[in-house]
């Protein structure tokens, strides 16, 4: 799945690395939640802890944001729709159109915000192992009534494996239709069904041997619950956690 | 349902849930638009699946990539973008796989049916897309359906033919 | 004469298209047996031991594991018969290496700190251990056949079946589960392999059951049986080719 996704997790023995994933679960949902009422200052302000965090998970902030290019670009159109659209004192104009500074403000803003709420969950996904992601959802849908909680943890896990899979095989049929010249075929429709149709039938019969497997191995939906491993921090962190959103839903 | 059936229906579904999140990154060019195959996979997942199913498939979906793991369109997740600008068509996945999936059972199965039942369920994507990309961007509802809906209507059209071809083909070789 | 393990009376088993799978097979397997199940393609080895771990019931006839019918344990034959198949990447389920090992485990339902107190002395065993954190389909051929073995060890089977192992494999991958196997043997695990090549482990082996068409037409020992195998469609080890008996194919 490397190429598809550069924004995956990566190892390491950062404080956010060790920290419960449950606790900084409940964290990326309070300071998100907070996100959509936050100032200017506010925003700067948590931006500069994210930039610390950053750091301190060994990672380049410059490199994150190669990596979420065209987010930040429509971030960037967002910021020119609001700029022209919200009305107030007419800075320029050009062609008809102008720009105000109410919405020239608000734009920022509302970038801004976005921006924020964006790299915070690139630091959960970076820090975060997969499988730790996976059981932490198990641990928040086991109060909640008819979800199969232990099923759901399963189906997760299972499809996180096709993936690598899929775009294994899908690269394999690709260039084996392509040494057949493929590209002469023009009609879209017969293009998509002879790379969906026998990419399909193949990751259906490995699901189905993945059934016998799992059969085989007694699969059932009442299992073992998943460990969590605390690091001792959780505390201090869920503290600064509520600090920094009650400053950005109130500052 | 026996156990075996269910293992297999899991088993299924978690099969979808990667095709869904695969489908973000493959294109097929055609003409200056590359199709991306996210949405006739959501479709395909609706009339093979079913409803019960196909649902729970959408929303293992969502819940991976709103759990911070790289599933959504550009190799990003997360809160940011389920709410962000695009968020709806996301969100309107949910009701679209149900409503198809409900339409292709009730009809019976047959391809006429099911290309019926990825139109309403295509149309319910973009009900819930274009609206909420107007209110995120603040732009005009014209400007919304032009950028937001206009240039994906032919790949849709040739993906929902596209579906309703391979699910013919393939139903008869999983048999549900 | 050692102690029964696997007791099989009058086999028979009908697929739904009215295919005949398996045509009245009586055998019985004794406690630390190295079997091979040789045949070509579409003989009916896949059906028979799919039978062993009760992924297939019979439709007439009985099959004894440990003098348990396997019908009525279908958890207890799932314990005492592991299963490897043959494609080892459709049967991971786990997001890493420890957790795929953990799967069966977590299935039984078994205290958590019993499953990490197994599976890490099973992936030390098969010298795994390091690889732990890995994501499962970033192994070799090798490796993951081997952790497909982890899989079921874990869960201590006395029995093994394997369909196919070292299809797909590269010449050291192939040593690495080669080498695997025979220890497993050596410390008392009953094998039977399924294959269509016996020439990589026939000299280890203490048994050939040759099958054809659902039927078992040749049972004996390796030596004995080495000059009828072409006559099945199944290809006599070059050794034995040249005239110099068997040879063991690992030195």
């Amino acid at each position: 799945m490397a190429y598809v996704t550069p924004f995956t997790y990566r190892q390491g023995q950062s404080l956010l690395h060790l920290l419960d994933v449950r606790c900084k679960f409940f964290m990326i949902c309070l300071i998100s939640m907070s996100m959509l009422s936050a100032h200017l200052s506010a925003c700067f302000f948590y931006f500069l802890i994210l930039l610390f965090f950053f750091n301190k998970a060994g990672l380049n902030i410059f490199a994150t944001l190669n990596s979420i290019k065209y987010f930040i670009l429509l971030l960037f159109f967002i910021f020119i729709a609001r700029a022209l659209t919200v009305k107030g004192d007419i800075l320029f104009s050009f062609y008809g159109m102008s720009i105000t500074e109410q919405g020239l403000n608000e734009g920022i803003l509302v970038a801004f915000r976005f921006f924020l709420v964006m790299l915070t969950g690139l630091l959960f996904s970076i820090t975060t192992k997969p499988s730790s992601v996976k059981s932490a959802v198990q641990w928040f849908f086991k109060p909640i009534p008819f979800v199969p909680e232990k099923r759901v943890a399963v189906m997760i896990s299972l499809s996180l494996g096709f993936m690598p899979v899929i775009l294994k095989q899908a690269k394999e049929i690709s260039d084996a239709q392509k040494a057949r010249c493929s590209d002469l075929q023009k009609n879209p429709v017969k293009r998509i069904t002879r790379l969906v149709l026998p990419l399909l039938k193949k990751t259906f019969l490995s699901a189905d041997s993945l059934v016998l497997a799992m059969e085989s191995r007694c699969y059932n939906d009442d299992r073992t619950d998943p460990e969590f491993l605390p690091s001792g921090k959780e505390i201090p962190f869920l503290i600064g956690s509520f600090i920094i959103s009650l400053s950005l839903a109130c500052l | 349902m026996n156990n075996s059936k269910q293992l297999k229906m899991t088993v299924y579904t978690s099969l979808f849930v990667a095709f869904i999140a695969i489908g973000a990154f493959i294109a097929i060019p055609v003409g200056p638009v590359p199709i991306v195959l996210q949405n006739m996979f959501v479709l395909l997942a609706a009339i093979i699946l079913g409803p019960v199913w196909g649902l729970a498939c959408v929303a293992i979906y969502l819940l991976i990539g709103l759990a911070g793991l790289p599933v959504f369109a550009g190799g990003t997740s997360g809160i940011g973008k389920l709410f962000g600008p695009t968020g709806g068509y996301l969100l309107g996945y949910l009701p679209a796989v149900f409503v198809t999936a409900a339409i292709s059972k009730g009809l019976g199965k047959r391809m006429s049916s099911d290309i019926i039942a990825m139109l309403i369920g295509s149309l319910i994507v973009y009900a819930a897309g274009v609206p909420w990309l107007k209110v995120v961007t603040s732009m005009t509802y014209e400007k919304a359906f032009a950028v937001g809906m206009a240039p994906f209507l032919i790949g849709d059209a040739i993906k929902i033919i596209a579906a309703a071809f391979i699910a013919k083909t393939l139903r008869p070789v999983i048999k549900l | 004469m050692q102690k029964l393990i696997i007791d099989i009376n009058a086999l028979c088993h009908t697929f739904s298209d009215g295919y005949l799978g398996i045509k009245n097979v009586s055998l019985s397997i004794s406690k630390g047996e190295f079997v091979i199940l040789a045949g070509k393609n579409g003989s009916g080895k896949t059906t028979f031991l799919r039978h062993l771990n009760g992924l297939l019931l019979p439709d007439s006839g009985v099959i004894f594991v440990n003098g348990h019918d396997v019908s009525k344990h279908l958890i207890q034959t799932r314990k005492t018969v592991g299963m490897v198949f043959q494609d080892a990447d459709t049967q991971i389920v786990g997001d890493t290496v420890f957790d795929e090992a953990a799967f069966g485990l977590e299935n039984l339902k078994v205290k958590r700190s019993k499953i990490n107190e197994k599976v890490t002395q099973v992936l030390e065993d098969l010298n795994l251990f390091h690889l732990k954190n890995r994501s499962p389909s970033t192994l070799s051929g090798g490796e993951k056949r081997k952790l497909a073995i982890a899989g079921i060890l874990v869960m201590n089977p006395e029995v093994i079946v394997f369909d196919e192992p070292f299809s797909n494999l590269d010449y050291p991958g192939t040593i690495q589960v080669l080498s695997t196997i025979i220890n497993l043997n050596r410390s008392g695990h009953t094998i039977i392999i399924a294959t269509h090549d016996v020439e990589t482990i026939i000299s280890e082996a203490t048994r050939i059951i040759i099958m054809e068409e659902g039927l078992v037409k040749e049972d004996g020992k390796p030596d004995s049986l080495i000059k009828y195998l072409e006559s099945y469609g199944i290809k006599e080890p070059c050794s034995s080719k040249l005239g110099l008996g068997l040879q063991p194919w690992l030195t």
